[in-house]
This record gives C-alpha cells, structure tokens and sequence, in this order.
C-alpha cells in the first residue's frame, strides 16, 4: 500500500516507508476477521483434502491393509504411473476426449447462438429445445445414448438395418476403435447448449449500431462478422472454451455410466481410471498421485481462465 | 424335460459327493444338519417339510426380545434383476424382525451388489461404516484382512458352524479365524430356450454337455436362427462377469490360482495355463471367430440378457433359478404380441447343470453373502450395538430367513432351511430349483484373498475384454492377466 502524503498535484510528495506484511495485516485485522470464518471453511474443504492427497501420493497401500497402515515409498507411485502404458493411453484418451468435445461444442454452440440471434418465428420453442440438453440429467441422458448406441438392438443399428444401409448393427460402443468417438458425440450433444447460451450472452453486448454502421459503409455479412461480432464476442469465447476444457477434463458420468471406461480401457480418461484405481481397487496412493498431477493441470487451466476473466474486465474498464 | 436329464447327473452321485466333500471340507466335518454326500434332488426334496422352527424363540435365546436398542445396517438387496417375489420377502423381513424386536430402532439401507463394496470402502476410510454389513461372498476377506471386522461364527448368534456349507465358512474365515456368518449360497444353471434349440436343428431337451458344446450350440443357433447363440457377459466392475467366466475356466481346468483344488494354497497363479488359455480361446471363438453371441457383452451385464431371452432373441445363458420369475414378472408387464411370445418363451424354458470342461469335470461359482459385525472404531457414533448386531444377524441366518430371503434366487445358508416347510412349498413353487441346488457339490468358492475383488471384478474382465477386441491376443491376454495377479499379489503393480 502506498501512501501518498500532501496535495496529489503538490510537487515534493513524499513517500512514506511500505510497512510490513504483518503490520498491513493488523492495520486491517477488522478486514481479516470479517472473511476469517470464510478462509477457516476453505482450509478445511479445500487446502486440507489437497495436503491429504498429495501426502497420500508419497504412499502404497495394498489391499490387505487399512489406510492407516500405508507404507511410504517416496515417488515411486509417481514412477510407476508415468512409466505405465496405461497412463499413456489414458493421457491419450483424455487429451482427443477434451480436445474434440471442447473445439466441437464451442463451433457448434457458436453457430447455434448466431442462428437464434436472428429474429424469426419459433425462436424461443427452438431455443428451449436446444437446450434441453443441457438440462436432463447426465446419468439418464447416458443410460438413454447406452440404448440408442446398444450394439445389438440400439435404435441407430435398428433403423440402418431396416434401411438396408448395413447388415448388422454398427459397433458403436463395444468396439475399442469406436467408443471413443461415440462417447465424444454423446459428450458434445449434451455440451453444446452450455456454449450456445454463453455466446448469446455475449451476442447481446455486440453494438447494434456498429453493425448497423458497418452494413452502411458496404461491408458484407461475413465481414460483419468477421470485424465486428468476433472480436466482441473474444472474450467470452476464450471463457467458454475454458470451462468446457476444465469440466470435459473432469468429465466422469457419461464414460463411466456407458462402458465403465471399456472395453480394453479404450474409453477410460483420467478421471474414470483414478475412480477405479481408488475405489474398484483400493490403491489410494497411486489414485492420489494421478490426482496430483490432474491438479497441476487443472491449476494451469484455471490461471488462464483467471487472466482471461481478469482481461475482460480490463477490456470492459477502458472501453 | 429337463429333469429327466438329471438321472445322469444323478447316476453320478458317488463321483459327485466325493467330489463335493474333498471341495468342501474345511475344518473337520463334524454333524451337518444334512447329510452332504447324499446330494441329491431327491434327497433334497426328501429332507423339505421335515422339521419346524420357531425363529423368535431361537433368537430369544441370543438376544431378549424385549432387548432395548439402536443398530445401522447395510446389505446388498434386491436390484432391477431380481423377481418381484424377493422383493416381497425382503420387505417381510424387515416387518418381522420390527415385530419381534420392537424395541430395537433398526436403521437399515440396502445398496446393489456393485454399489455395496465402493460405498462401504469409503465409509470405512472415514470410520463411518455400519454396525452391521451383509456382504458379497467376496467381500468378507478384504475387510477382515484389514482388521475392520469383529469375530464372529454362527455359535455367537445361535447357531452351529456345521450348520453351514463348509464352502460359506471358508468364505468368512481369515488366518483360522472367523469374521461372519453366512445368509445365503447359491449356484448357478445353464438357462436355454428348447424352441430355439429345436428351429436350430438340436436337441430341444439337451443341454450342451460341454464347454466345447457351447460353443458349437452357440454358432448353430446363431446360423441357423439369426440370434445370439449364448449370453456371454465380460463387463468390466461388474459381479456377473467372474459368475459367468469362472465355471467356464474352472471347467477347462484352469483357474486364476489353484482355488477348484481341494485344498486351495493359492500359491501359483494359472491364469496363464494352457488349460486357462483354452477357456478363454472359448470365449474368443463365440465372441470374434463365430460372432454368435451379443455384440454388447463387453459393455452389457446379465440384466440386459434376460430381456434378450424374454424376447426370444437368446439362444443360452447362464443364471440363477430365480430368472424364471424374472421372466414371469417381465411377462406380465409386456403388452400385446409381445406378452404371448413372451409366454412362448417361457414354455420353452429349460434348466441344466453347467457343462463340464473336455475331462469332464464341472463346475461353479460357489456363490452367496454373509453377514460381519464391524469394530466399533469403524462405525459411526463409535458405538456398535452387539446385541440388536446379533439378533438380526440370527433373525437372517435362521432356517426360516435364511431360506426366505433366498426363496426365488439362491439357497438358505443355514442347512436347517432345506428342512423347513418352505423349501418344500418353494421346490414346488420355483420351477428348476432342483436344478441349481443340483450343482452346489459342484461349487467352488472364490479365492480367499483380500485381492479377490480386484482380480475378479477387473482383472479377469479385462483379460476378456483385451482378447475379445482383439487389443491382445488370447496368448497375450492371459500372460498379461498373470503378470497382472502376481504383481497384485505380490505387493505391487498398476
């Protein structure tokens, strides 16, 4: 804190000495004891479970002993994951997972916010259709994809068949080359609503008058779009992209309901093989560790989110 | 009929009590309630309706029934694929025991048999666990290894240890000691559809004798008739999978150790046996090289067959005597055409032993529950109630609950339940029974292990699954899944 003694236009200000942290501390003690239960509640929920598991991680604890009991191994667990195949493939599996479900329901949001910022009858029963997506819960909505996908009598393979388009019922999720890709698209339809309502959110702040301008000065739709709406519309895309990467990283009903993150392990990510190495089999340190490093990832994520969020503001506070 | 194919089975009734008193001897075999080397249909219907029981006097005798007091306590209950039958009996329970304890406040909740081991695993790690548990037969060891369990054998609760298959008490037994009591054991049968046999060109009344069979029944129907021959199930973290597996490698002589020995060290993991590799080869040959069996298997469990073989689109499975109340029930709510086909199917339901491996030899999941007394320190509030603990427990293991509670699905744990009025009434009520309870001498319990649950509900699945997609070969899947156990066994591994 820097105090400023004297006129703020008078030459000579003078500089008072910074105090310390501590006395800053007390000066504001008030402050501090105001938000203190606050601070209490999040040590405890918060930085407590993230010692806890870090901790954990330094230990193995087998099947025949009480976690109690854990026996330190120092890194080895962290040894053991990065050099598994496993991991790889798994880290694998979540990067495409991520990735597809992130880039693919923010496009496809995107162009569903844009249609239904135009005016046109049936606006709002499309919009409320669209998004009901979103709001069914994900534990149904995965049994419902688990029938429509069954390989044997899901409504997909049924209607190709009586089409005569194939023979058999398409492999969709018992297959290890395509149930990646089919937990993707169920991921994306239940997603993209989150994206379209972001967007037209932001659509909203989008001058009318610039775009009014720019149709006057001659500029086709495109570069209406391209010159105006997207660079609007930046950073609440740059959010929304965020958050779809931090809960598509976190990702677990949808796999896990569907194929428990079979077969062969073709559809597990991080986050359905840390749920099964902690609670189908018991190795709570090494579940730990992967949680670690799932943590350091999501932090990173998280710091770009806030600077996202932070450069908004910023944009908002000088524009 | 069926049943006409068991003078076989029980012509071979020497071989097969032999055989079912080297796999069960544990301890000594001092004076069961029945006698096992006489097992038989016949002689099982012989000993129903022989004896009465009065269960509120005999748990008098381990609690007061006027016994004051607070219990908490989970069990694996019914789940969608259980008959509405069992449901009835399991809200009966609970008002009976109510109405002879009424002054102890049961607090009582039932998880399904994939949700029960996760859910009480994380309770335990915050001491937040029951006072008292029904487990999986599995699940007994694993907690007991980790000191959560309290001592306990059927003569703390009323009851003797020879009142038990020797089987269940192996079950509930860790390093000579004993952690519970058992409720219930069960074994399974093979399942098929005689109309889809016959329109297949086999025999309607004759099941496959062996293992070798069912493949070859498998690919016939699946040719001839267009449907899934058999029900294979290979979904990973889910029991039915090692059920249904495990006879099948069992039966080629294999096994994920040398538990189908008579007396099981668990020393040698077999997994990676060639008589293991033949079993899995079998499984490969329904699934990749025949495709005569659901597509769905890796992700399916049993529950989604029985409507496969409802509508007439399954050809065998295998599965509990309670399936045919299942069918009943699922029948009744089908409307239309689908209601008498339904019928149809019914009709054509026919029961058998499992088949036997190519050297004859056959065999089961010695399956069931069991009940276990927590530690105090494990449960929430600190405290456990051991009186209300030991009544229920004697109120479920009794001859009449024992039997009651396995009515439609399984068979009473306590051997006094064969002798009771309602296992008469039930032997002619559940149609097969004497079938299933057939292959209990054929029974063999899961390793005794505190990794069992790991090695049954993930390994083995995921043994199948990389051979069945084709990630590894046969060869491969089954070093890979004996890598897998040694390490597990061994202390170590992902």
């Amino acid at each position: 804190m820097t105090i400023v003694t004297g006129h703020p236009g008078a030459p000579g200000k003078i500089r008072a000495a910074r105090p310390g942290i501590l006395r800053q501390m007390w000066m504001s003690r008030a402050d501090y004891l105001y938000v203190l239960p606050a601070i209490v509640v999040m040590l405890i929920v918060i930085a407590y479970p993230i010692y806890y598991t870090i901790d954990l991680s330094f230990f193995k604890t087998p099947p025949g002993l009480q976690l109690r009991d854990k026996i330190f191994i120092g890194i080895d667990n962290y040894t053991a994951i990065l050099t598994s195949e496993v991991f790889w493939r798994v880290t694998l599996n979540t990067v495409i997972w991520t990735l597809a479900s992130t880039v693919i329901a923010f496009v496809l949001g995107y162009g569903a916010a844009l249609a239904l910022h135009r005016d046109f009858i049936g606006r709002g029963v499309l919009r409320a259709i669209l998004i009901i997506p979103w709001v069914i819960s994900a534990v149904a909505a995965s049994y419902i994809w688990k029938w429509i996908y069954h390989s044997d009598f899901g409504i997909i393979g049924a209607v190709l068949v009586q089409l005569g388009i194939v023979d058999r019922p398409p492999n969709f999720i018992d297959s290890v080359s395509t149930v990646l890709p089919s937990l993707i698209v169920v991921n994306i339809w239940r997603e993209f609503p989150f994206a379209m309502i972001m967007l037209m959110a932001g659509l909203q702040t989008v001058p009318e008058q610039l775009l009014r301008a720019a149709k006057v000065d001659g500029a086709s739709a495109w570069q209406r779009f391209w010159h105006v709406t997207f660079p609007y519309l930046s950073g609440v895309s740059t959010v929304t992209i965020l958050l779809l990467a931090v809960a598509n990283f976190n990702s677990f009903i949808i796999p896990w309901i569907m194929t428990g993150g079979g077969p062969s392990n073709a559809s597990h990510i991080w986050i359905t093989h840390i749920y099964e190495l902690a609670f189908g089999r018991q190795r709570w340190g090494v579940a730990a560790a992967y949680s670690v490093l799932l943590f350091v990832i999501l932090m990173t994520l998280g710091y770009f989110y806030v600077r996202a969020l932070s450069g908004n503001e910023k944009k908002e506070g000088t524009s | 009929m069926t049943r006409l194919k068991f003078g076989r089975a029980i012509a071979r009734g020497a071989l097969v009590s032999a055989l079912a008193t080297s796999m069960m001897a544990t301890t000594v075999l001092a004076e069961p309630p029945v006698d096992l080397s006489k097992w038989s249909p016949e002689y099982v219907r012989s000993i129903a309706g022989t004896e009465e029981f009065d269960t509120a006097q005999e748990c008098s005798q381990v609690t007061p029934l006027d016994y004051s007091g607070h219990l908490t306590f989970w069990y694996q209950g019914v789940f969608e694929g259980d008959p509405d039958l069992l449901r009835q009996y399991y809200k009966d329970f609970f008002e009976a025991f109510r109405k002879t304890y009424p002054n102890i406040q049961l607090e009582e909740q039932a998880l399904t048999y994939n949700d029960l081991l996760d859910k009480f695993r994380t309770a335990l790690l915050g001491n937040a666990g029951p006072m008292v548990v029904r487990l999986q037969i599995l699940g007994g060891v694993e907690f007991a290894s980790k000191g959560y369990l309290e001592e306990l054998k059927p003569e703390d609760v009323g009851w003797s240890t020879e009142d038990f298959w020797p089987g269940a008490m192996k079950s509930v037994t860790w390093e000579g000691k004993t952690y519970g009591v058992p409720t219930n054991n069960e074994t399974m049968a093979l399942i098929w559809n005689a109309d889809i046999f016959k329109r297949a060109g086999l025999d309607p009344d004759k099941a496959p004798a062996t293992w070798d069979d069912v493949v070859t029944y498998s690919k016939q129907i699946h040719d001839k008739v267009g449907v899934a021959g058999y029900g294979l199930v290979a979904r990973k973290n889910a029991g039915n999978t090692p059920y249904r597996f495990m006879p099948q490698l069992w039966g080629y002589g294999g096994g994920v150790f040398d538990e189908a020995d008579a007396s099981p060290t668990y020393g040698e993991v077999r997994l990676n046996s060639e008589a293991s590799k033949r079993a899995l080869q079998a499984s490969y040959d329904m699934y990749v090289r025949d495709k005569s069996v659901p597509v769905s298997a890796l992700t399916n469990q049993q529950a989604d067959n029985q409507p496969l073989f409802l509508a007439g689109q399954l050809g065998m499975m295998i599965s509990h005597p309670s399936d045919y109340n299942v069918m009943l029930d699922l029948q009744k709510k089908a409307t239309g055409d689908d209601q008498a086909k339904a019928q149809t199917v019914i009709d054509n339901m026919r029961y058998g032993l499992i088949p036997t491996g190519p050297d004859g030899r056959r065999a089961v999941v010695f399956g069931g529950s069991n009940m276990h007394i927590l530690k105090p320190e494990y449960v929430e509030g600190g405290k456990v109630d051991e009186a209300a603990a030991r009544a229920i427990i004697c109120f479920w293991t009794s001859p009449e609950w024992s039997l009651k509670m396995a009515y439609a699905g399984s068979n009473p744990g306590n051997l006094n339940g064969f002798k009771t009025k309602w296992m008469k009434e039930r032997l002619d009520n559940i149609k097969f029974l004497d079938v299933t309870t057939s292959m209990l001498p054929y029974g063999v319990p899961f390793p005794a292990l505190p990794e069992t649950p790991e090695i049954m509900n993930i390994i083995v699945p995921d043994m199948l699954q990389n051979a069945l997609t084709g990630a590894m070969t046969v060869d491969q899947a089954a070093d890979d899944a004996a890598e897998k156990v040694k390490a597990l066994t061994d202390g170590g591994g992902l």
